[in-house]
């Protein structure tokens, strides 16, 4: 696809993501070693995003796992239609076919319900399989991602052993709320995504509202990476970022605008005190 | 330091460098060999900066080794003299300097009362005596009786994590298994008379643990950061923190097998052993960097202290009112509760307690595994 990872970059931008030469990389590498990608991060820094640009800039769909606690096999993999097999077992009654035959029929692959990660191994076209927020489930399902992440491949006792006819591009994204095992990592490549720096936050903010004056778009950045280092429950993240930016684009010349539409930027009212006390103390009524 | 210059080949640097990273500390298995050697065939080495990027997805597993595997790469891999310090190497020997001290205190050695006997456990023998070492203050273990508590500790963990498993596995049924009550049932035309269940499956906790390490805390905490160690190896979830007038992390030191060795990194990587204890501050820097990506509400956290705070009362009540608000159960365990008579009047310890959901004792092994109970009713 492409010949050096900075060849991304340009491509990338066309599709309207914004990524640096360290990411670059990284999905360069993903693509020639065929290894999944462990993004971490603290949460809205753009880890999901990730994923959403591999699948536009492959043009393949995207699945999407979302992990949970007690997410298990029945939710993540497989499932069987129990209705259509209970059908089946009535339509069968009083017929010729023996208990065994009976069994190998209702579980045969028509009765089988595909979730996420079946869906991705046993397409024969190239997937992007998003597993997100992994660091939510279990150690368990953790422990069972193992064999599709090494092998792609997945194991159902009734049909046998299922093997990926076209490997899926994984990305798999934790917010650190535990740690994950060395033997997923070690399967993996792995990138930290930070909050973006000053200059990157500029450009993200560009690409959504390309309207924007350069001065507030500039402006808006700055007060973010401000906010960011002050004691708070929820730092903003990148999509909290353009939602002010939208919403102080409502307000024009208008010169409290940015502490009206705090509440796109700050989840919670002692958030905004502390930014109101902190930044904006000249706007508060 | 080797550099790759030194190296007769550049696949032979490659894996030099390889083994460089493993000997730093960094998790790389044949695997990630192949993956580098994939990597620098993908010419990605003919531009350091990006080859730099590649060997990082590849070997660093946490964002905090990042720093030191990029002074480990540009070392190898830079021109030779060019100006980067090795902060790791730097950082290591001037904290082995500074710390004699302290990790003498740490290990147990730097101010206990020599010549010491066990009062309770210096006349008994064999089992009644392993009995009597379960009860023995802390304070008043001898040598000896220390090492046999250590064997003694070992197996009495061990065993109290198997039996809060298997309490747990009892504790409830699994949900009903349809694919399996279809089958069971098949020849009784579909009609689910007979229910199949799923193995039941295990409620888990987190548990969080604080260690108070400050000077008034000494003659407790060196054993119960044995007890931690033990914890974090039968248990899955554990994570904790050490603090006095500052607070660190030492959930990684802990992973070591080797206890001593697990013992040795702690006590070269806390700076601040016997100093003094600002419990209230400490907690607030716990809050406002830890406490989201660590407490939830299956987090269990305990706080290893005397509670002999110098700081404000206000802000240990505050700080503790706010971990208590994230966490299943907050429980504070006190070494100084074990002494007759004892009342928790100073003013941290009473800042404290309005927060606390459990207040025990820590000052011996009995006192200790007293927290299977509180598990396992969380």
């Amino acid at each position: 696809m492409v010949d050096h990872p900075r060849d991304f970059i340009p491509l990338i931008d066309e599709l309207g993501y914004v990524i640096e030469e360290d990411l670059a990389t990284v999905l360069y590498l993903m693509m020639k070693l065929e290894k999944p990608l462990l993004l971490e991060g603290n949460p809205g820094v753009g880890k999901t995003q990730i994923a959403y640009l591999l699948s536009d800039l492959l043009n393949c769909e995207l699945i999407r796992l979302q992990c949970y606690e007690g997410l298990d096999v029945n939710n993540a993999i497989y499932e069987w239609n129990y209705q259509k097999q209970l059908l089946a077992i009535k339509i069968h009654e009083g017929g010729d076919k023996s208990a065994s035959e009976k069994e190998r029929l209702i579980f045969g692959e028509e009765y089988l319900l595909r979730r996420p990660l079946l869906r991705a191994i046993s397409s024969t076209k190239t997937q992007v399989l998003l597993i997100d927020e992994i660091d939510r489930a279990d150690e368990e399902f953790e422990a069972f991602l193992l064999e599709v992440l090494s092998d792609f491949q997945i194991s159902i006792p009734e049909l046998g052993t299922i093997r990926a006819q076209q490997k899926p591009i994984v990305v798999l994204t934790s917010n650190r709320t535990r740690e994950l095992s060395d033997a997923l990592k070690r399967r993996c490549l792995y990138h930290w995504v930070d909050y973006p720096s000053m200059e990157k936050e500029l450009k993200i903010i560009k690409k959504h509202l390309p309207n924007l004056e350069r001065q507030l778009a500039e402006q808006i950045a700055t007060y973010v990476q401000r906010i960011r280092k002050l004691q708070l429950d929820k730092l903003p993240g990148i999509a909290e970022t353009i939602d002010w930016a939208r919403g102080i684009a409502l307000f024009p010349n208008d010169e409290a605008a940015m502490y009206k539409s705090l509440a796109c930027l700050l989840k919670s009212e002692s958030d905004r005190q502390v930014v109101a006390e902190a930044i904006f103390s000249e706007n508060v009524p | 330091m080797r550099h790759y210059t030194d190296y007769p080949s550049f696949s032979e640097a490659l894996v030099g460098f390889v083994q460089q990273a493993r000997r730093a500390g960094f998790s790389v298995g044949i695997q990630g060999s192949k993956d580098t050697v994939a990597a620098a065939l993908a010419d990605l080495w003919l531009d350091r900066d990006i080859f730099e990027h590649a060997l990082t997805a590849l070997m660093v597993q946490d964002p905090a080794e990042r720093e030191s595997f990029s002074t480990l790469y540009r070392r190898f891999w830079r021109q030779r003299g060019s100006a980067v310090s090795d902060k790791r190497t730097y950082r290591n020997k001037k904290t082995v300097v500074k710390k004699g001290q302290q990790t003498a205190v740490m290990l147990g050695r730097g101010k206990t009362d020599e010549g010491r006997q066990s009062e309770g456990a210096k006349t008994a023998t064999g089992a009644s005596r392993r009995e009597q070492i379960k009860h023995t203050d802390f304070r008043k273990l001898s040598l000896p009786d220390s090492q046999l508590l250590d064997e003694l500790s070992e197996k009495l963990i061990r065993e109290m994590s198997l039996r809060l498993k298997r309490r747990r596995r009892k504790a409830k049924r699994g949900r009903v298994d349809i694919a399996q009550s279809i089958r069971r049932n098949l020849q009784r035309g579909g009609m689910i008379l007979d229910l199949a269940h799923t193995a039941p499956k295990r409620e888990k906790f987190r548990l969080l643990i604080l260690l108070d390490i400050s000077g008034s805390m000494d003659k407790y905490s060196f054993y119960l950061l044995k007890f931690l160690w033990a914890l974090r190896h039968h248990f899955a979830q554990v994570e904790a923190f050490a603090f006095s007038t500052k607070l660190m992390r030492i959930t990684d030191y802990l992973l070591a097998k080797d206890r001593e060795w697990s013992l040795h990194l702690v006590s070269q990587y806390v700076t601040h052993w016997s100093s003094g204890t600002k419990i209230g501050e400490c907690l607030r820097t716990f809050n406002e960097q830890y406490a989201k990506r660590f407490l939830n509400g299956k987090t269990l956290t305990i706080v290893l202290s005397d509670g002999l705070d110098t700081g404000e009362p206000q802000v240990l009540a505050e700080a503790m009112e706010k971990i208590k608000l994230r966490s299943k159960k907050l429980i504070w365990l006190n070494p100084l509760k074990g002494m007759s008579g004892y009342q928790p009047i100073q003013r941290g310890m009473k800042a404290a307690l309005p927060a606390v959901q459990h207040f025990g004792s820590a000052h011996n092994f009995a006192s200790l595994l007293a927290l299977e109970n509180i598990l396992a009713d969380a």
